[in-house]
């Protein structure tokens, strides 16, 4: 009889964890982020101001409690304008207000992995997004523009967190830190490096 | 239901980011014609300037266009403050102005440039000699900027000061070019703006000076 009841209460405890992970929410979700970005290392010397313009979007899929595959975008403008001083160049010395722009729109794949279930309030994750990021390069001496535009390889780790509005909402807010590398060289730059920080929110739809 | 909200509200806000800050600021809508102005100056890396003591200047400014097939004459209120200015700044730097037939050791040149492309063929030949062709970039070489510069205006205008050795000419008597400044963007034929533009051009040359 004893052994009965302990077996049920295995069983039910089973059906409860699972239906638990079942339906916390749907395995598909979509993200939108609003980023401030800080350039770093030779990004900084050609364009040093922290970025205000920038956004994210993504969509991911739960493979199962914890780890999720996706594909994202986002953009972000990089924008110096710099008092009027004179560069020496190959060909004379070139007194200009400079404005420096880069637009940054990465195209990546991602993978993450949450380090809790679901279920709880705080769902702290870590993820990797590769792929590619078209390179805007705008160098303006004065109303004249030097310019290139290529795409480039570009990785980016992140750490974040997703807080649900209510234990089983298909809402969550999120907010995360990422690292952007990209091997690009363009004038000055000779790699692209910048910290965006992201708030925004995902949905899990149905 | 609860879903489509969601769905609705998540597209709303990805479209009201993306016309918040879906692309960049145009830097060329928040620039002052001053702003938008380069000032290019050069020198002959040979030239002693230390060794010229008096230059002459032309009685009135070259005006070239690529749209006809020969240079003007011009003297305008502009062209007299340029004349003046530029002087003035030669002056300061220990030259004496001298008249063309008291050979003068210097000579400048001074030309507005009206471009409806990038690029101008340049033969004034009304200084009494044959420029020393080339080193400028115009005549006949190459523009300042590499091809993948950009240049937005298809009509520009520019002003340029060339400032030529008479003391040395070159083997086929030709003068070979010791200074030049170039002035592009917005105003570089506004009279208002020549006292300035002469002070950027000489302030960025500081060897230009017998001193």
């Amino acid at each position: 009889m004893k052994k009965i009841l302990n077996w049920i209460m295995i069983f039910a405890g089973v059906f409860a964890a699972q239906a638990v992970s079942a339906q916390v929410r749907p395995p598909l979700s979509i993200d939108v982020n609003y980023s401030v970005a800080s350039p770093l290392g030779s990004l900084k010397d050609y364009s040093g101001k922290t970025s205000f313009r920038g956004w994210t979007a993504g969509l991911q899929y739960m493979l199962n409690d914890q780890l999720s595959v996706g594909l994202r975008t986002g953009f972000q403008d990089f924008n110096e304008k710099l008092p009027r001083a004179v560069y020496p160049d190959k060909l004379g010395d070139v007194s200009a207000v400079q404005t420096r722009t880069l637009q940054v729109i990465p195209i990546q794949a991602t993978a993450g992995w949450a380090f809790t279930k679901p279920d709880k309030p705080v769902i702290p994750y870590a993820a990797v997004g590769v792929g590619v990021a078209n390179m805007d390069y705008k160098k303006y001496w004065g109303q004249f523009v030097e310019s290139d535009n290529s795409w480039q390889f570009m990785v980016s780790p992140e750490v974040g967190v997703n807080i649900p509005f209510g234990q089983a909402s298909p809402v969550l807010f999120n907010a995360n830190v990422r690292y952007n590398y990209s091997p690009y060289k363009m004038g000055d730059i000779t790699n692209f490096n910048s910290v965006q920080y992201s708030v925004g929110f995902k949905f899990h739809l149905n | 239901m609860k879903r489509t909200i969601y769905l609705l509200s998540s597209i709303a806000a990805l479209a009201a980011l993306i016309s918040f800050s879906g692309c960049g600021k145009d830097p060329l809508k928040d620039m002052t014609a001053e702003e938008s102005r380069i000032y290019i100056t050069n020198h002959d890396s040979q030239a002693n300037f230390k060794s010229y003591a008096t230059f002459s200047i032309v009685d009135s400014v070259a005006v070239l266009s690529n749209r006809a097939d020969t240079a003007k004459k011009a003297l305008t209120d502009y062209d007299k403050q340029l004349i003046s200015s530029v002087s003035a700044a030669m002056q300061s730097r220990g030259y004496t102005l001298v008249d063309k037939a008291a050979k003068p050791d210097l000579a400048v040149a001074l030309t507005r440039i009206d471009n409806s492309f990038t690029n101008v063929a340049w033969n004034p030949g009304w200084w009494g000699g044959a420029w020393g062709p080339g080193y400028w970039g115009y005549p006949g070489g190459g523009w300042y900027w590499p091809s993948y510069y950009v240049v937005y205006q298809v009509n520009e205008k520019q002003t340029a000061i060339d400032v030529f050795d008479l003391k040395n000419p070159t083997a086929d008597n030709k003068y070979v070019s010791v200074w030049n400044a170039l002035w592009r963007g917005s105003g570089v034929w506004n009279t208002d703006n020549v006292a300035s533009m002469v002070q950027a051009s000489f302030d960025q040359s500081t060897y230009l000076t017998n001193k």
